[in-house]
């Protein structure tokens, strides 16, 4: 087991790693994504419904084998030989992709309840669109959205252990390894558990103080 | 991209259905068996009723569903007292395991979301029943729980369409059912694209039906009770993890 | 001087009383939110009196008549309902909360005594119909073909028979309050309770609930009625009672009550609700 203390350290920084970067790449994602959602063009609006509606209805685990092995096909192809796509690399562009769909509705959702009067009195003190949004509707909107994005941000973490289904080497990973190797099956996954159940309440602790910093007054 | 293959492979890979649907409803009524009584302890002012079905939610829901399986399938059978007992007979076998992995994650999620409907229920309601004389077992059926369901079912549909969407595990233990067929469609044709969309599609069918379900389910029980201004939609959603 | 010390009830004397119709409540005490609420209320309630309890709020007549069917359990005091004696455990001094000690004993009580809420509390997702047969269904036993033509024979009482199927929701707020009066009174109650029935409503409303209940004050009924129609219970009532800081401090029949009271708080509160 004490060799294996190092290697879970190291799957503990890989499931971390791959949670905060496509944390923050499916955030940017699903902010373009709300806006489009919201904007006045028909078609943007439409097609990024279309995006967010397949991926909520489509299991995290199809999207990750397809882009996994789509990858690998298309790389494979590009190269003329047989190149396998990095599992982290394929993690974070799953994993962004779903995030950002799920972050969409969140984002849209906390913009369509802020009141339209707060829209109107920012037009009318003349300040440009892109001010409003800057000034008025995203600190709002992120206010509202935090409670949604604390739980989105919690899936996200439980989330990346499908990863390992395709080989990145995550806790879940060096669990799999270790139960394996040592024919002690329940010892490492429950490991693996208390390591995942630390982050998840890591997750829910930053996003309470967050709540409370930001708690708007009498709300 | 290659049509005849996607179609034929959408057929192909229907023959999933079933056992994804089995996995489904099965645990998806275990789940609901299992939450009921524990919503109503969690939601209990009693600390010793309350905190043990915390501590089992808080675990569920804070640990990935796929560890939960493994420590099932792979991690019981560690125990020699498991290995020998009668129960080794259904927990060797995967879509046991998986049923099992499934309930219990299900009911923590299905549990939380009735404690919240429960503890949201009126007082009134209560006590207009406590006034004609109902015993306590017939105002949590009669009253508090049918309130609190119609009040939590658009959390609900969304808790049955992600255990839709999380049975698609079930081929990690070497289930056949939707996505454990296109994984081994794929490793036979290695052609990914048309054989995962494919699965997406089916998925996809799957959760529209269970969401306009909900959507006519929750007109009708609000045809009738609940003054709502607007009917609210059943939206694709994670199932919430909150305190 | 407190009016309330004058009272007594030589119809009884001291000490247990015979099986005796009707409620007696015995120096009912209740804190709540730290608030001395009620600070020994004695009350009477004989068959086939109609009673009302008038006070400001706060005054702690709402919770006194909650205390009679135990929705809110007195801290100390002694309640009979029908000669029988409430089983509570009184609130000890260290701020233990008062308990039922027989909850069967509360449900028989209870089911013989019908209330009406402020706020109706009619279960949103059942008919009008189903909310005045449940309590019938489930607490007397009865079949359900039965109980629906008991429920619709109080629905019609009340004036209702047309909305039978509705769901509450639909219905206005004074056809709300009759559905829950047709609900107390399908248990078939030896005594009914009223908690200010008609503050919740639109003005325009009121009329057709009190109108109901004094069609059942003329049937003799027992009746306990918490409310703010002065009018009302100076024409209905057999008698009157005020309640003041927790205590009753006047109560006499209603002409005596309205038109010779003897509490200046009673003057006041006459003079300012006229």
């Amino acid at each position: 087991m004490d060799g294996f203390v190092v290697q879970f350290v190291n799957g503990l920084k890989t499931t971390v790693l791959l949670a905060l970067v496509s944390g923050a790449l499916g955030m940017a994602l699903g902010l373009l994504a709300a806006a489009g959602r919201l904007s006045r063009w028909r078609a943007v609006s439409a097609a990024v419904g279309f995006y967010t509606t397949i991926i909520r209805g489509v299991p995290e685990l199809i999207i990750i084998l397809l882009i996994y092995f789509g990858g690998t096909v298309a790389i494979s192809a590009f190269f003329g030989r047989y190149v396998e796509v990095n599992a982290f690399l394929a993690g974070v562009v799953s994993l962004t992709v779903v995030f950002g769909a799920y972050t969409a509705e969140i984002f849209r959702g906390a913009v369509l309840s802020i009141p339209a009067g707060q829209i109107e009195a920012a037009r009318s003190l003349g300040l440009h669109p892109w001010q409003t949004w800057l000034l008025v509707i995203l600190p709002q909107m992120l206010r509202i959205a935090l409670p949604a994005l604390a739980n989105q941000w919690i899936s996200l973490v439980k989330e990346t252990s499908l990863i390992s289904i395709v080989g990145l080497t995550d806790i879940m990973r060096v669990a799999a390894i270790g139960a394996g190797s040592l024919r002690a099956p329940l010892t490492f996954y429950l490991a693996a558990s208390a390591l995942y159940l630390a982050l998840t309440s890591l997750a829910l602790v930053i996003f309470n103080l967050l709540e409370r910093r930001f708690a708007v007054p009498g709300r | 991209m290659d049509i005849m293959l996607l179609l034929t492979s959408t057929v192909t890979l229907t023959g999933g259905i079933p056992l994804t649907l089995l996995l489904t409803f099965a645990s998806l009524l275990a789940g609901f068996v299992l939450a009921v009584p524990l919503a109503f302890m969690r939601a209990s002012p009693r600390k010793w009723l309350s905190l043990p079905v915390l501590a089992y939610t808080y675990v569920f829901r804070g640990t990935p569903l796929l560890v939960q399986l493994f420590i099932i399938y792979y991690g019981l059978g560690q125990v020699g007292a498991i290995r020998s007992s009668v129960l080794w007979v259904l927990l060797r076998d995967p879509f046991w395991c998986c049923l099992l992995a499934f309930s219990l994650n299900g009911a923590a999620y299905t549990t939380e979301i009735f404690r919240g409907g429960i503890q949201a229920v009126a007082t009134g309601m209560i006590e207009a029943a406590q006034a004609v004389g109902m015993s306590p077992l017939q105002i949590k059926r009669r009253i508090i729980f049918p309130i609190a369901f119609r009040s939590v079912l658009p959390s609900y549909a969304n808790e049955v369409i992600s255990l839709v969407k999380a049975t698609s595990l079930a081929s990690t233990v070497t289930l056949l059912e939707i996505t454990g067929l296109s994984r081994k469609l794929v490793s036979e044709t290695f052609a990914p694209y048309e054989i995962f969309i494919a699965a997406g599609v089916l998925y996809l069918g799957l959760t529209f039906l269970l969401t306009g379900f909900f959507n006519v389910l929750e007109a009708r029980l609000n045809a009738a009770p609940q003054a709502r201004t607007h009917p609210r939609r059943v939206i694709l959603r994670q199932v919430p993890h909150e305190q | 001087m407190r009016a309330a010390k004058a009272l007594s009830y030589p119809a009884f004397g001291v000490g247990e009383p015979a099986a005796e119709p009707g409620i007696r409540a015995e120096r009912i005490e209740k804190r709540l939110g730290g608030n001395d609420v009620l600070r020994g209320v004695e009350l009477i309630v004989r068959p086939g009196e109609i009673l009302s309890i008038l006070g400001s709020s706060g005054s702690g007549k709402s919770t006194l008549l909650r205390c009679l069917n135990l929705l809110t359990i007195p801290d100390r005091g002694d309640i009979w309902v029908h000669g029988e004696k409430l089983a509570i455990r009184a609130a000890s001094q260290h701020g233990g909360p008062a308990g039922i000690l027989d909850h069967r004993q509360v449900r028989r009580v209870r089911a013989s005594m019908g209330m009406v809420f402020q706020n109706f509390n009619l279960w949103p997702h059942k008919t009008a119909l189903e909310n005045v047969t449940e309590g019938p269904v489930l607490v007397k036993g009865i079949r359900r073909g039965a109980a629906a033509e008991l429920g619709r024979h109080y629905l019609a009482k009340v004036g209702l028979s047309d909305k039978a199927d509705a769901y509450p929701r639909h219905l206005s707020g004074g056809q709300q309050q009759r559905v829950a009066i047709a609900r107390a009174l399908a248990m078939e109650p030896q005594v009914l309770l009223f908690d200010e029935p008609t503050s919740a409503l639109d003005p325009e409303l009121v009329g057709e609930v009190l109108r109901v209940m004094a069609a059942l004050a003329g049937e003799g009924r027992t009746m306990v009625i918490v409310t703010h129609e002065l009018a009302f219970a100076r024409e209905v009532s057999t008698r009157a009672a005020f309640m003041h800081g927790g205590l009753i401090e006047e109560e006499s029949p209603p002409q005596e009550f309205f038109s010779s009271p003897v509490s200046g708080r009673l003057r006041g509160f006459l003079a300012s609700h006229r």
